[in-house]
């Protein structure tokens, strides 16, 4: 609160004081839940320690399996936002330049976005069994509409003027999509891919979860739940897997929004959303 | 997005105003709701009929007739089927929603308004949102069992995430000049809460639970195909078991309705509690 009129130099300052903030609710929480476990408040059955658990998460990377598994799910992710993008953005475009088409697109759109894209796993499963294709069908329509959505909505969205005036520079057809429209779309397009790809990474995993069978980290999660060896133990891989699919997920958001906010960051969607 | 979409809307509704009549504004904008649809349902049953029956894709009009005969009129199963399942999942989720939601506003209010308490829990909250919510389930039937209760704190947990971080950032934008303000004429701690920050942070919170909404119907389905005995999401789990291609639709298209009955409710709320809002920015 006193940093508003303090001097330019301890500007500096408040950032450091978030991460040392940030840090010590990290290790406090860690400790707080190590000496809970520890000291038997609550069974150790039930709530491991902290220190056990990431020991397990790590020890999880020597295992190869749980590599491949890690690796499938991460195929399916990119493979999934991949074809949404493929298929979202140019019939987005499409739709977006002529006023008709985009009101009525935008009207099927909101009725199909609502629609949990888990309802689909019972039938994409009898159809095409638990594989690669199986989880991408249902990625697939999960991850689309947000980013066909944006897409529809930002080429809608582009300057009239602008376009007139690129015209009126004698730039034709095709050459004032790709020097107004693009452009202007850019950002509510990436808006799109964003909100997307975290929605993608959540059905892969949940896909993996129910359909079991099939590689991914939602399948080992749902193989470890499986083998009832040892609660104790099964309970210790399965929150450590649970870990390591939120660092996961943790990295991808970070690099997108980076991405964001490094090459798309002059317009003020990119900071608006979820 | 949501904020920018709803001031297109905005915009677009001032601008139809002024060139064409009301009833046929509002005609025009039913048409373009009702033909897309219309069209789409015309080409699939058109082509299922024509086709040589395929087993995975029903009559669209089959499948809602199945539907109203599982729901209402079948006289084998009249009550249990309405009541017991769809009513057991739409409750559920309203629950897990409802404890999730206050859950979310009250920590991103407490996270909005105290820096210190933002920088602390952020990395937390950042991690544990991180965690696709639905991988969660496994941890959450092993510490409390399959029982409804589970489910209703699974959705609530999944659900908060949405709300907290919205409502968080909601809070943090409200300018400090207003809550000075509140400080000055010595407004109590409760109704500077409830007259100047949540309501500006209001367009921002419903943002989440529109998100949330969306949310909490898919946690419950998954909660339902994992372990259950009733809801909607199990009986699609046990018409797939059986190989029944049309019971299965038909509780898609049930699932479809009540996703899209959310978001319209939710819509509408929206509207009636951010006119103001919406006003506020049309006209700036």
């Amino acid at each position: 609160m006193t940093t508003t009129a303090a001097p330019r130099q301890t500007r500096r300052s408040p950032r450091v004081g978030a991460i040392w903030r940030g840090v010590a609710g990290v290790a406090g929480l860690a400790i707080i839940l190590e000496i809970v476990s520890r000291s038997g408040i609550v069974d150790q059955k039930y709530l491991p320690p902290f220190s056990s658990v990431i020991v397990r998460a790590f020890t999880l990377w020597g295992d190869e399996t749980f590599r491949a598994d890690v690796g499938a799910t991460l195929l399916t992710y990119l493979l999934g936002l991949l074809i949404s993008i493929v298929i979202a953005v140019p019939l987005g475009a499409l739709f977006g330049l002529f006023n008709p088409v985009y009101r009525a697109a935008r009207a099927l759109i909101e009725l199909m976005r609502p629609i949990p894209p888990v309802a689909l796993i019972p039938l994409v499963l009898l159809m095409l069994g638990n594989g690669l294709e199986m989880k991408l069908v249902i990625v697939v329509f999960a991850a689309v509409w947000p980013i066909m959505f944006n897409t529809l909505y930002g080429v809608h969205d582009v300057d009239p003027l602008a376009k007139d005036m690129a015209r009126s520079f004698g730039i034709r057809g095709f050459g004032v999509i790709r020097r107004i429209v693009v452009p202007s779309a850019a950002p509510f397009i990436i808006t799109g891919i964003r909100i997307s790809s975290s929605i993608a990474l959540i059905v892969v995993i949940t896909v993996e979860l129910i359909a079991g069978g099939a590689q991914g980290i939602g399948a080992f999660i749902s193989r470890e739940k499986g083998s009832y060896v040892d609660v104790g133990e099964t309970y210790l891989s399965v929150l450590a897997a649970t870990i390591m699919a939120g660092i996961i997920g943790l990295a991808i958001n970070l690099l997108i929004g980076w991405v964001e906010r490094r090459y798309f960051g002059w317009e003020s969607t990119a900071r608006d959303g979820v | 997005m949501t904020d920018t979409s709803t001031r297109a809307l905005a915009a677009q509704a001032t601008r139809a105003t002024t060139t064409r009549p009301r009833w046929r504004r509002a005609l025009v904008s039913i048409a373009y709701f009702v033909i897309p649809i219309a069209v789409v349902i015309g080409i699939w049953q058109l082509v299922t009929m024509l086709n040589p029956p395929a087993p995975f894709f029903p009559q669209p009009f089959a499948i809602i007739a199945n539907l109203w005969d599982l729901m209402f009129g079948s006289p084998k199963a009249v009550q249990q089927v309405f009541y017991g399942e769809f009513l057991q999942t739409v409750g559920r989720m309203a629950l897990g929603f409802a404890i999730g939601a206050v859950w979310g506003v009250v920590v991103g209010t407490i996270m909005g308004l105290w820096r210190g308490a933002r920088e602390t829990i952020n990395p937390i909250v950042e991690f544990l949102r991180s965690i696709p919510a639905t991988a969660t389930l496994p941890l959450f039937i092993i510490l409390l069992g399959g029982g409804n209760d589970m489910r209703v704190v699974f959705i609530a947990y999944g659900v908060s995430w949405f709300v907290l971080i919205n409502t968080s950032v909601g809070v943090g934008s409200v300018h400090k000049t207003l809550l000075d303000v509140g400080k000055v004429f010595r407004i109590s701690l409760a109704r500077r809460l409830f007259r100047i920050v949540l309501p500006g942070a209001m367009p921002k919170i419903f943002a989440g639970l529109r998100i949330a909404s969306t949310a909490a119907l898919l946690l419950a389905i998954v909660s339902e195909f994992m372990l259950a005995t009733d809801g909607v999401g199990y009986m699609l789990v046990q018409a797939q078991g059986r190989f029944q291609l049309l019971n299965m639709w038909s509780w898609m298209l049930a699932l479809a309705i009540l996703g899209l009955i959310i978001n319209t409710l939710l819509e509408w709320i929206e509207g009636r509690i951010l006119g103001w809002h919406r006003q506020s920015k049309s006209r700036a």
